[in-house]
C-alpha cells in the first residue's frame, strides 16, 4: 500500500443505478413466479404432464391387441351443491377402440348454478395417450334447481400406448372429474331473472 | 446483548463515535453494529429452535407418546424448528451477521452502500420472528412442516390464522433478505478498494456475492408462491386447489424452485468462511483460487435446475426423473472441486489446530458425509423408498444443521477476536468443538439407520423396532445441547474476561484486510480507502 499514490475516486450515483437495476430484477422474478401459473397449465396440456388428457377430433386409426380397463371417478367441490356420479363404474376396451360413457349430475339446491369440471387421468403417464373426442368438460353446464342431466364422454386410448415402453405396463386407467362452481355465473343469473327471483350468482361463488 | 454492547464500547474512539444507549442499536446504520445485531438475533433464534428440537428428541427418545399428547402440537414443533433454524438462525448468522461485519472490512469500504436500508433489513427480520412466534400461539399453530404443502396448508386443513401468520412471517423475512441482498451486491460491485478486481476478491466476498444473487433469484418466487397460497386461503382463488382448476403439485414446483437454491444460500457463505480459515491455519493461500470462486458460481447456477429431486414421488414420467437425477449428480462436480481444493490447501501446509480450524475440518468431514447421502437420494429409484424417512433427515442435517452450523462456529471463533477485541480460551474452545462434534454425530448418524429401516419423518410415535437408534439419537441431542450451552458460556466468558486480542491473532496466514485494522475493529474503518493495486516494480 504505497502512500504516495493517488487513490482513484469511486463513481458517484453508481450505487443507486445498481440498486435500481437489482430492484427491476426482483420485480421481474416476482412476475415470473405468477407467469408460471398459466405456463404450467399450458405445459401440462401440451405434454400430457401430470395426467392431463388430450383432445382429438377424429377416431383413431388402428387398434392394439390388449384389453385395458378404464375406471370412472367423480368429485364435487364442497362449494357446489351438486350430486355428480359416473353412470357406469368402468369399461373394458382395446386401445384404439372408441367408447361412449355417461356421467350424471343433479343440482340439489334451489337456485340455478353454472358448473365446470376439471379432469385428469391416473397413472399420469397415460395422460398423453388419453384422447377425448367429446366431453361435457369442454363447456360449462347450467343446471336449474333440482335438474338432472346425463352427460356423454366419447374417448379413445391411443393404440401407441401399448407400443411405448414407458406405458406398455398400463392395464388400468382412471379418468377423474371434479365439478366446481364456475367463475362466470351470468348464465345462472339470467335464468334466475327469467324466473323472477334473486340470483344465486353471488352466494354460489366462493 | 448488553455484554456485546459493552465489549463494543472500547471500539469507537476515533472522530465521531456511536450514539449512546439504545439509540445506538435501534437506529443503527453502522455495518458492524448491524452485524452484531444479526449475530445476537441468530443466537436468540438458535436457542428457541434448539429448545424445539430438544422437545422433539425428548418425545422420540422412546416409542409411544410420552410428553406430547396433542399431535398437532408436535407438528407445530417440527414446523417451527425448521422455520426458525433456516430463516432466523443460519441465514442471519452467515449472511446478515458475517456479511455485514466483513464485506466492508474485507473489500476496504467504509460501510455498506445503503446503511439505512441495512437497518430496515435487520428490523424486518425481528418482525418476521415475532410473526412466526405469533403463528405458533394462535389457532393451534401452523403444523404444515417448513415446506407448507397444500392441501395440508389450505383453509380446509388449517382453517385458523396460524398459517396466515406463518406466511406473513416468511414474507417479511424474505423482504428483509432481499433488501440485504441488494445492499450486498451493490456494495461488492461498486465499493471495492482500487485494485481489488473480481478475480482478486477474497473468497468470502465471492461467496456472499453468489449468495446474494441466489437470494434475488429465489426469494421472489417464494414470495409469489406464498401470495398465491394466501389468496387461496382467504380470497377463494384456486392456484393449488384441484377442485377449482389448480394443482397442489404446482406449489411443490414453486416451493422447491426456491427451496433448493435456498439450501445453497445457507451453505455457500460457509464455503467462503471455510476457505479463509483453512488457508489461515495452513499458512498457505487457498489452492486453486479461481476454481474455488467459479465452483461456487457453478453450484449456484446448477442449483436452479435440479429442484424436482425433492419431488421424485409425485409421479413424473421416467424421462423427467432421469433428467433431474442427472442434473442433481452434476452438482457433485463443483462440490468435489471445493473439497479437493481445501484438502490441497492443507496438504503440505504447517497446520495449526486452533478451534476455528477444528471446526473447518469438521465442516469438511460432515459436508462430505452429507454430500454422499445427497447423491444417494438423488437416485430417483432409491428416493422412492427413502423419501420422507429419517434418511432424508440425516442427509440434510449433516449438510445443513451441522455442516453449515460448523461453518458458523468456525467463522465465529475465527472472527470473534476481531469483533470484540478479546481472545476466547483456546482450551475451552477445543473442548467445545469435540463435545459438539461427538454430540452431533451420535445424534444424526443413527438416523441413517432408522431411515433405511423405514422410519417416517414428522411422526412422534414409532414401533418398538426403531427404539434402539432413536434412543442413541436422543442421547446425542443432549450432548449437542450441552455443547451449545458451553458455547454460550465461552462467549460470555470471553466478553467478560478474555485477554486483549492483537490486530492479527492468527499470524502470517491471515492476509485479508480485516486483520490490518485494530481489534476490536473501530467503529469506523477504511475511511482512507486502502490501495490494493499491484505494487509497481521499482
Ligand atoms: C451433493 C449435493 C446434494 C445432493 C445431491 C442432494 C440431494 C438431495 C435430495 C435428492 C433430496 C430429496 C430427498 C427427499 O426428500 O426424498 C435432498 C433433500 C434435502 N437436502 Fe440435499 N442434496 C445435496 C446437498 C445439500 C446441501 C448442501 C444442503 C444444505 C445445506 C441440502 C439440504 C437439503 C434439505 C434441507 C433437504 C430436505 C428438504 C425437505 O424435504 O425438508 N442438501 N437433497
Ligand atoms: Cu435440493
Amino acid at each position: 500500500m504505497s502512500a504516495g499514490r493517488q487513490i482513484p475516486r469511486r463513481r458517484r450515483g453508481g450505487n443507486r443505478a445498481t440498486a435500481l437495476s437489482l430492484w427491476v430484477f426482483v420485480a421481474g422474478m416476482v412476475g415470473l413466479a405468477f407467469a408460471a401459473e398459466p405456463l404450467y397449465r399450458t405445459f401440462c396440456q401440451i405434454t400430457g404432464f401430470g395426467g392431463t388428457t388430450r383432445t382429438a377430433d377424429a377416431a383413431p386409426r388402428g387398434m392394439a391387441d390388449k384389453l385395458i380397463t378404464v375406471q370412472f371417478d367423480a368429485n364435487v367441490n364442497i362449494q357446489l351443491p351438486w350430486r355428480f356420479r359416473p353412470v357406469q363404474s368402468n369399461v373394458k376396451l382395446k386401445p384404439g377402440q372408441e367408447a361412449l360413457v355417461f356421467y350424471e349430475a343433479t343440482n340439489l339446491s334451489d337456485k340455478p348454478v353454472v358448473g365446470t369440471a376439471v379432469f385428469n387421468v391416473a397413472p399420469f403417464k397415460a395422460g398423453p395417450y388419453f384422447n377425448k373426442i367429446q366431453c361435457f368438460c369442454f363447456t360449462e353446464q347450467v343446471l336449474k334447481p333440482g335438474e338432472s342431466v346425463v352427460m356423454p364422454v366419447t374417448f379413445f386410448v391411443d393404440p401407441d400406448m401399448a407400443a411405448d415402453a414407458n406405458t406398455a405396463d398400463v392395464s388400468t386407467i382412471t379418468l377423474s372429474y371434479t365439478f366446481y362452481a364456475a367463475d362466470d355465473q351470468s348464465k345462472a343469473a339470467r335464468i334466475q331473472a327469467d324466473r323472477g327471483a334473486p340470483s344465486a350468482a353471488s352466494d354460489s361463488k366462493s | 446483548m448488553s455484554d456485546a454492547a459493552a465489549a463494543h464500547d472500547h471500539g469507537h474512539d476515533d472522530h465521531h463515535g456511536a450514539p449512546a444507549g439504545w439509540r445506538r442499536w435501534v437506529y443503527s446504520t453502522n455495518h458492524k453494529d448491524i452485524g452484531t445485531l444479526y449475530l445476537v438475533a441468530a443466537m436468540v433464534s438458535v436457542l428457541i429452535g434448539g429448545v424445539f428440537s430438544f422437545m422433539i428428541r425428548l418425545e422420540l427418545q422412546s416409542p409411544g407418546l410420552q410428553y406430547i399428547e396433542d399431535l398437532q402440537f408436535y407438528n407445530v414443533l417440527v414446523t417451527a424448528h425448521g422455520f426458525v433454524m433456516v430463516f432466523f438462525f443460519v441465514m442471519p448468522a452467515l449472511i446478515g451477521g458475517f456479511g455485514n461485519w466483513f464485506i466492508p472490512l474485507m473489500i476496504g469500504a467504509p460501510d455498506m452502500a445503503f446503511p439505512r436500508m441495512n437497518n430496515i433489513s435487520f428490523w424486518l427480520l425481528v418482525v418476521g420472528l415475532l410473526l412466526l412466534m405469533t403463528s405458533a400461539l394462535v389457532a393451534g399453530g401452523a403444523g404444515t412442516g417448513w415446506t407448507v404443502y397444500p392441501p395440508l396448508s389450505n383453509a380446509t386443513f388449517h382453517s385458523g390464522a396460524a398459517v396466515d401468520f406463518a406466511i406473513l412471517s416468511l414474507h417479511v423475512a424474505g423482504a428483509s433478505s432481499i433488501l440485504g441482498a441488494i445492499n450486498f451486491i451493490t456494495t461488492i460491485m461498486n465499493m471495492r478498494a482500487p485494485g481489488m478486481t473480481y478475480h482478486r476478491m477474497p473468497l468470502f466476498i465471492w461467496a456472499m456475492l453468489v449468495t446474494a444473487l441466489l437470494l434475488l433469484l429465489a426469494l421472489p418466487v417464494l414470495a409469489g408462491a406464498l401470495t398465491m397460497l394466501l389468496t387461496d386461503r382467504n380470497f377463494g382463488t384456486t392456484f393449488f386447489e384441484a377442485s377449482g382448476g389448480g394443482d397442489p403439485i404446482f406449489w411443490q414446483h414453486l416451493f422447491w424452485f426456491f427451496g433448493h437454491p435456498e439450501v445453497y444460500i445457507m451453505i455457500v457463505p460457509a464455503f467462503g468462511v471455510i476457505s479463509h480459515v483453512v488457508s489461515t491455519f495452513s499458512r498457505k493461500p487457498v489452492f486453486g483460487y479461481l476454481g474455488m470462486a467459479y465452483a461456487m458460481a457453478a453450484i449456484g447456477f446448477i442449483g436452479f435446475i435440479v429442484w424436482a429431486h425433492h419431488m421424485f414421488t409425485v409421479g413424473f414420467n421416467v424421462e423427467t426423473r432421469a433428467y433431474f437425477v442427472l442434473a442433481t449428480m452434476v452438482i457433485a462436480v463443483p462440490t468435489g472441486v471445493k473439497i479437493f481444493s481445501w484438502l490441497a490447501t492443507m496438504w503440505g501446509g504447517s497446520i495449526e489446530f486452533r478451534t476455528p480450524m477444528l471446526y473447518a475440518m469438521g465442516f469438511i468431514f460432515l459436508f462430505v458425509v452429507g454430500g454422499v447421502t445427497g447423491i444417494t437420494l438423488a437416485n430417483a429409484g432409491v428416493d422412492i423408498a427413502f423419501h420422507d424417512t429419517y434418511f432424508v433427515i440425516a442427509h440434510f442435517h449433516y449438510v445443513l444443521s451441522i455442516a453449515a452450523a460448523f461453518g458458523i462456529l468456525s467463522g465465529f471463533f475465527y472472527w470473534f477476536p476481531k469483533m470484540c477485541g478479546k481472545m476466547y480460551n483456546e482450551g475451552l474452545g477445543k473442548i467445545q468443538f469435540w463435545l459438539m462434534f461427538i454430540g452431533v454425530n451420535i445424534l444424526f448418524f443413527p438416523q441413517h439407520f432408522s431411515g433405511m429401516a423405514g422410519m417416517p419423518r414428522r411422526i412422534p410415535d414409532y414401533p418398538e423396532a426403531y427404539a434402539g437408534w432413536n434412543f442413541v439419537s436422543s442421547i446425542g441431542a443432549y450432548i449437542s445441547f450441552a455443547a451449545s450451552l458451553l458455547f454460550f458460556y465461552i462467549v460470555i466468558q470471553t466478553l467478560r474476561s478474555g485477554e486483549k486480542a492483537p490486530a492479527n491473532p492468527w499470524g502470517e496466514g491471515a492476509t485479508t484486510l480485516e486483520w490490518q485494522v485494530p481489534s476490536p475493529a473501530p467503529f469506523h474503518t477504511h475511511d482512507q480507502t486502502p490501495d490494493m493495486r499491484p505494487q509497481p516494480a521499482e
